[in-house]
């Protein structure tokens, strides 16, 4: 690993300089102003074996088979409520529950088409799952894109050394999953515009996939299907629909009325199975951190299997004994509002000043259902170059599971890390950078 | 990414995109014929250089490459990662050039990007019409400015034989009277040059499409 790192750091000027020339940018907003920023990249790549990507694949596809299966059930039978394995109130009351997709079939029933699993390693190696992101995951586009500017400015005898697994096949991964769910109709890729903070990546993706980059105004719901107007006025059909906007924003005759974006009955349509939309509309149940708490148990219930991978420990202050074990660890542990994302709404325990704990208290206590609380991880710091000195940082794992006849993992993933040496937070929003992911193809 | 070439699905085309791709070809070329003509000593002081940097003045090169960028980048998988980045290269050029004490060396590379773009663009856009309407807002824009440059007749009416052959490729709706109307124009010996700014502004109506 050292040897790598040495051997790379040369090139990372000329990398970075390629990513500057093709846009790799991500957007960010500061005192209501729209930025575009470099992404900040690390030559120095994640290096996974074959081996711990064997044993980190089955544990994925385990647990969004699960996950995806979950979905199903809690919009049609709710049989995991009524066997008694999660208790209604965490269903019906979250922010992520869509009364609207109850009795919904999705195109072969694929709800969690794309999901982005976000891992920490811990310093005993052991990996520990932070949460699941089933509604729109960003971020594949990067390690995908600095890949390819490697190849372009390292030498080849010094990349033809390490075997590493390809992967530029996300884009045919992720054509596939369109593929597999679509209606009967070209595929597109729809973007809030401009002004998203991953607008990069959607274009990038729809360069790379073929599928058609959209915006709200291109698409109009005709009849029984929607369609895809082109500059003459010719209406093409549209089986599939890659959204990268949220539920809420999706159709204002079915969810918000106030929105001024969205595509009026896109919803209807879907609910008569006439258009894929991916991922599906109402994933958020699954995704929600006060779930999270219960993947193992789902995993337990309907794959009657063990779960290979495992959760962060977390507790659930809405249970009495886990808000006793929180106020009474309450320092060591870091709490999350389950409604936030992006790294916001972490608080670290120790971080509080008295009077800030104490207000912190009464908010858990007033609304238990609200927070969950996890041990602080003892991560394994990945390297980093700062100028020419290596220094550790804090770093996660953020991989991609594409679920089309059978959920595959891609094998590569984004690593994030954050600059900050204090910080745990390695969300791009905060500042974070980002590293390669190499999956290696045999042993050494 | 295929930078050697790209996998660029052009076979349907926004109305959204199409007037982008147009405003594209003509923001570039505004750049382009912009820095070629500029004669001005930019290290002559604050007044000649603000011609040239002020991004909030609709009149400065600096804002004609700020919107080709914003058209560019909403263009990516139209005109692919590649095409794009020689946009991007410009803008970065541009912006070394606005720091620069010797302003006149990172201009050029802005002009040489903006001519690979272009190099580009014809290699790589494979849809026909799309390579026309980018190609057609370059042929307006030529047309336009250099009759508001007072270039010499030929080459206006060179500029505006090269546009006829473009307009008819692009799929586009136009009025055809006016490209009549801009031929006979471009016949007079003394040319009229008010009257085919007129005519040549109003070929297209992205309105009426």
């Amino acid at each position: 690993m050292m040897a790598l790192a040495e051997e790379l750091h040369e090139y990372s000027g000329g990398v970075n300089e390629l990513l500057a020339r093709y846009g790799v940018k991500f957007g960010i907003y500061k005192n209501g102003e729209f930025h575009e920023q470099l992404f900040p990249f690390d030559i120095i790549p994640r290096v996974i074996s074959s081996e711990e990507f064997a044993y980190l694949e089955r544990g994925l596809k385990q647990r969004v088979f699960a996950l995806n299966e979950f979905i199903r059930d809690i919009y049609s039978d709710g049989k995991i409520i009524s066997d008694g394995v999660i208790a209604e109130e965490f269903i019906y009351s979250g922010k992520g529950y869509l009364a609207q997709c109850r009795e919904i079939s999705p195109p072969k029933n694929v709800y969690a088409h794309i999901s982005g699993i976000d891992l920490v390693q811990a310093k005993n190696r052991t990996c520990y799952i932070l949460e699941d992101n089933l509604r729109i995951p960003s971020g594949a586009s990067y390690p995908m894109i600095a890949r390819e500017l490697c190849r372009k400015s390292l030498p080849s005898e010094l990349l033809g050394k390490y075997k590493v697994a390809d992967n530029r096949n996300y884009a045919e991964l992720l054509r596939r999953t369109m593929d597999y769910v679509n209606t009967g109709g070209i595929s597109v890729i729809l973007t809030p515009g401009r002004f998203n903070a991953a607008y990069f990546e959607h274009s990038y993706l729809a360069e790379l996939t073929g599928a058609h980059l959209v915006t709200c105004d291109d698409l109009i719901v005709e009849g029984e299907n929607l369609y895809f107007i082109d500059y003459s006025g010719k209406k093409e059909k549209v089986g599939a629909v890659y959204r990268r906007i949220s539920d809420e924003y999706l159709d204002p005759v079915n969810f918000e009325r106030q929105s001024l974006i969205g595509i009026p009955h896109i919803f209807d349509i879907y609910k008569k199975g006439n258009v894929a939309l991916i991922n599906a509309p109402g994933n958020g149940v699954a995704d929600d951190k006060g779930i999270y708490y219960f993947v193992p148990a789902m995993i337990k219930y309907y794959l009657n299997e063990e779960p290979i991978l495992q959760n962060a420990p977390t507790y659930l202050p809405y249970y009495e004994q886990d808000m006793k074990y929180v106020l009474e660890h309450f320092d060591d542990l870091v709490l999350k509002d389950v409604a936030e994302a992006g790294g916001y709404g972490v608080v670290f325990g120790n971080k509080l000043t008295r009077s800030q704990k104490e207000e912190f208290i009464a908010m858990i206590k007033a609304e238990p259902r609200r927070f969950i609380a996890q041990e602080v991880i003892d991560f394994q710091d990945l390297d980093i170059y700062e100028g020419n000195s290596r220094v550790p940082r804090k770093a996660d794992l953020r991989a991609f599971v594409l679920m089309s006849d059978e959920p595959v993992v891609w094998k590569s993933g984004l690593t994030r890390f954050s600059r900050n040496p204090d910080s745990f937070i390695v969300n791009s929003s905060q500042g974070g950078g980002f590293k390669d992911t190499w999956v290696m193809t045999e042993e050494k | 990414m295929g930078y050697d070439g790209g996998k660029i699905n052009m076979s349907i085309l926004s109305r959204e995109n199409s007037e982008r791709l147009f405003w594209l070809g003509r923001y570039s070329e505004r750049v382009y014929t912009g820095l070629r003509s500029l004669e001005l000593d930019l290290s002559a002081g604050d007044k000649a250089k603000n011609l040239c940097f002020d991004e909030a003045n609709p009149e400065t090169i600096s804002y004609s490459l700020a919107r080709a960028y914003d058209n560019a980048i909403v263009l990516r998988d139209e005109i692919g990662t590649e095409t794009f980045s020689y946009i991007q290269m410009a803008v970065y050029e541009m912006k070394n050039a606005q720091r620069s004490g010797t302003p006149l060396m990172p201009l050029q590379k802005v002009i040489d990007n903006i001519a690979a773009f272009w190099g580009m663009a014809d290699d790589i856009i494979e849809d026909e019409h799309a390579r026309g309407i980018i190609k057609l807002g370059k042929r307006i824009e030529r047309v336009d400015l250099y009759s508001r440059m007072n270039s010499g007749s030929e080459e206006i009416r060179r500029e505006i034989r090269r546009l006829t052959y473009r307009i008819a490729k692009t799929g586009l709706r136009y009025d055809a009277e006016r490209v009549k109307r801009l031929n006979e124009l471009a016949k007079e010996t003394n040319i009229n040059r008010q009257e085919i700014i007129k005519e040549v502004e109003s070929l297209i109506n992205f309105e009426e499409i």
